[in-house]
C-alpha cells in the first residue's frame, strides 16, 4: 500500500467488466447477478480503505482477489453452486500490468458475444453490454440514452430472464451463428459509439467513457481469428477516427462548433493514424460494408489540412456509394453537403429542397439547419436567419441550440431581419 | 517532529453516497482521496492510516452495577469513526492546512489531536 501510487484510467470499470465476466463463465450465466454483485462489493470495499491505507501496489490483483473471495464465500454457503468452488478458485488473480486482457479477454468477449443475441431485443442488447461488459451503471445507461432509469433497469432484467430461459451460454459461437452474433456485436458498437459521439447535454464524462468503451470492446473482438474481420477493421477505423476530434468539436465554453471551424491541431494524431491503419487493414477481402464508406468519408476528413482543401469529390463519391447500399435521409442530408461543398451552395440548396417532402425529415431540425448554412454561403443572409428560425422551432439539444442561436446571431449581423 | 492523529468522521453522507456510485465514479472519488495523500506524502507528512470496519464495535463501561458492554459506538452516535492517518508535522497550524482542502469534508468531520510524545516529557 502506498499514498504515491496512481490510478490508471478506467481501471475500475475495465476491471469490473473483467471480473463480471470471468465468474460468469464459471458460475454460468443464470447466476450473472451474483458475479455483479460480488464485484460490486470489492469496488465499494476499496473505495472504503484505499483513501486510509492508499492504492495497493497492483490495485488490478487486489479488485481481483476481493472479488475472487467474495464469490468463493458464495459458493461454499451454496448447495448447488458448491461443486464451481474449484474452478472460481482457479479464476487468475495475480495479473500482472499489461496482461489482464490476456487472462481475461477471451471472457469478456463471450459476455459480449452473449449480451448481443440475436433473441434479445437491440435496445436490451445495448443496455446489457454496457452494464455488464462496460460496467456502467443503470444511472449512466439511462443519463446517456436520454430515458428513465427504471426502463433502463427493466430492460435488462427481461434480457437476462431471456438469456437463461432461452439457456443462452456463454462461449465463442461458431459458423452462420458466429456471423449472425458478429453482425449484432458490430451493431450495437456502432449505437453506443454513436450515442456518446453526439451532443447531447450534460454527463459529458460518461459520453466520452462511452465512445472509449466502444472502442475497447471493439478491439477485445480483434483477439481472435474468427471475429478479426475487415468489416470490424472499418468500424474501428471510424471509430478511431471520430473519436480524433472529440475534443476539438466544442469550444472552451462547451459551443458546438463546426467542421470549419474547428482547431485541427487539437484533432488527435495518435488516434488518426490507429485509425488509418485499421483502415488499411479493412481493405483486405472484397467486401465493402457501410463501415467501410463510412471510415472512408472519416479519412478523408482527418487528412485535410483545412475545409478548403478537403478531398470533397472523394467524399461525394463515397456519399453516392452509402446511398446506394444503405439509402436513408441522413445519408442523403449529409451527400446534399457535399454536393453543396463540389457544386457549389446552390447546388446543394437544391438537393436538400428535395428532400423536403421526405416525412422522415419533416421535424428533423437539421435539414433547415443545414439549407440556412448553405444560404449563408450563398450569401443570403435574411433566408439563413428563417431557415435557424425554422431549425430552432423543431427539437434538438441544447447544445444544438445554443450552435444555431449563436448561427442565427451572426446572420442579423449581417443585416438579415432579426427573427 | 509532533505526530498528529487525524480521525474521519461519517455522518452517513459516506455511506449513501458509496452505495449508489458506478465503476467510474467510485473511481473518480478514490482519486481525489488519492491525490490529497500523494500530496501529503509527497511532503514527508503522511505516516499511516487504517480504515476501520463499518458496523461493528463494542463499547465497555465499568461501575457500581458491573461491566457492562454494548455494542456500538453507531448505536447513540450520528457520526461514526471511519478511520484515521497519522500525521507529521510542527505544529497544529501546519496540519489545519495540510487537512484543509481533505475531500472528506465532503462526507462528515476531521478531527486532528496531537499525539502527546512520552520521550520528550
Amino acid at each position: 500500500m502506498s499514498h504515491e501510487h496512481a490510478l490508471v484510467d478506467h481501471l475500475f470499470r475495465e476491471c469490473a467488466g473483467q471480473m463480471v465476466s470471468a465468474l460468469t463463465r464459471v458460475l454460468g450465466p443464470d447466476h450473472l447477478d451474483i458475479a455483479e454483485e460480488v464485484v460490486q462489493d470489492a469496488l465499494v470495499k476499496a473505495l472504503q480503505t484505499w483513501p486510509y491505507r492508499g492504492v495497493p501496489a497492483n490495485p488490478r490483483g487486489w479488485l481481483f482477489s476481493v472479488a475472487r473471495n467474495g464469490a468463493l464465500d458464495i459458493v461454499r454457503r451454496d448447495a448447488l453452486l458448491r461443486k464451481k468452488l474449484e474452478p472460481v478458485f482457479a479464476i487468475p488473480t495475480d495479473i500482472e500490468v499489461g496482461y489482464a486482457e490476456e487472462a481475461f479477454g477471451d471472457d469478456e468477449l463471450a459476455m459480449v458475444l452473449m449480451c448481443c443475441h440475436t433473441d434479445l431485443p437491440r435496445d436490451a442488447r445495448v443496455a446489457l453490454t454496457l452494464k455488464t461488459a462496460g460496467a456502467f451503471s443503470v444511472r449512466e445507461i439511462a443519463a446517456a440514452f436520454l430515458c428513465e432509469p427504471a426502463t433502463i433497469a427493466q430492460r435488462i432484467v427481461r434480457a437476462k430472464r431471456t438469456i437463461v430461459e432461452q439457456e443462452i451460454r456463454f462461449e465463442l459461437p461458431r459458423g452462420d451463428e458466429l456471423r449472425a452474433r458478429l453482425d449484432s456485436v458490430l451493431d450495437v458498437l456502432y449505437l453506443l459509439f454513436n450515442e456518446g459521439y453526439n451532443a447531447h447535454e450534460g454527463e459529458s464524462l460518461v459520453r466520452q467513457e462511452l465512445c472509449h468503451e466502444a472502442i475497447r470492446l471493439a478491439r477485445l473482438l480483434t483477439r481472435r481469428d474468427e471475429t478479426d474481420i475487415p468489416r470490424l477493421h472499418a468500424l474501428l477505423a471510424l471509430m478511431l477516427l471520430q473519436a480524433s476530434r472529440l475534443s476539438a468539436r466544442t469550444d472552451e465554453t462547451g459551443m458546438l462548433l463546426l467542421l470549419a471551424e474547428q482547431d485541427r491541431s487539437r484533432w488527435d494524431r495518435t488516434l488518426i493514424s490507429a485509425g488509418m491503419r485499421f483502415l488499411e487493414s479493412s481493405a483486405a477481402g472484397d467486401e465493402v460494408s457501410t463501415y467501410h464508406i463510412q471510415a472512408g468519408i472519416a479519412a478523408a476528413h482527418a487528412v485535410a489540412a483545412d475545409e478548403s482543401s478537403t478531398d470533397w469529390a472523394l467524399i461525394l463519391r463515397l456519399y453516392d456509394d452509402l446511398s446506394a447500399i444503405a439509402p436513408s435521409p441522413v445519408v442523403e442530408l449529409n451527400r446534399a453537403v457535399a454536393i453543396a461543398m463540389v457544386k457549389g451552395p446552390t447546388a446543394g440548396i437544391r438537393a436538400l429542397e428535395m428532400l423536403r417532402a421526405h416525412p422522415a425529415l419533416a421535424r428533423y431540425y437539421l435539414l433547415p439547419a443545414i439549407l440556412a448554412g448553405l444560404w449563408l454561403r450563398a450569401g443570403d443572409s435574411a433566408r439563413a436567419a428563417a431557415c435557424y428560425g425554422e431549425a430552432l422551432g423543431l427539437s434538438c439539444t441544447s447544445p444544438e441550440r445554443r450552435f444555431m442561436q449563436r448561427k442565427l446571431a451572426e446572420c442579423t449581423a449581417h443585416g438579415a431581419p432579426a427573427q | 517532529m509532533p505526530k498528529y492523529l487525524l480521525v474521519a468522521r461519517d455522518d452517513g453522507r459516506w455511506q449513501t453516497a458509496s452505495g449508489e456510485m458506478s465503476p467510474a465514479q467510485m473511481q473518480e472519488m478514490l482519486q481525489t482521496y488519492g491525490a490529497w495523500g500523494e500530496r501529503v506524502a509527497k511532503q514527508g507528512r503522511l505516516k499511516g492510516g487504517e480504515k476501520l470496519r463499518d458496523g461493528q464495535g463494542k463499547v465497555l463501561r465499568g461501575g457500581n452495577s458491573g461491566l457492562s458492554v454494548t455494542d456500538g459506538p453507531f448505536v447513540e452516535s450520528k457520526e461514526v469513526i471511519g478511520g484515521f492517518w497519522i500525521l507529521e508535522a510542527p505544529g497544529y497550524a501546519d496540519v489545519e492546512k495540510l487537512v484543509s482542502d481533505h475531500p472528506h469534508l465532503n462526507f462528515g468531520s476531521l478531527e486532528i489531536r496531537e499525539i502527546e510524545d512520552m520521550g520528550r516529557a
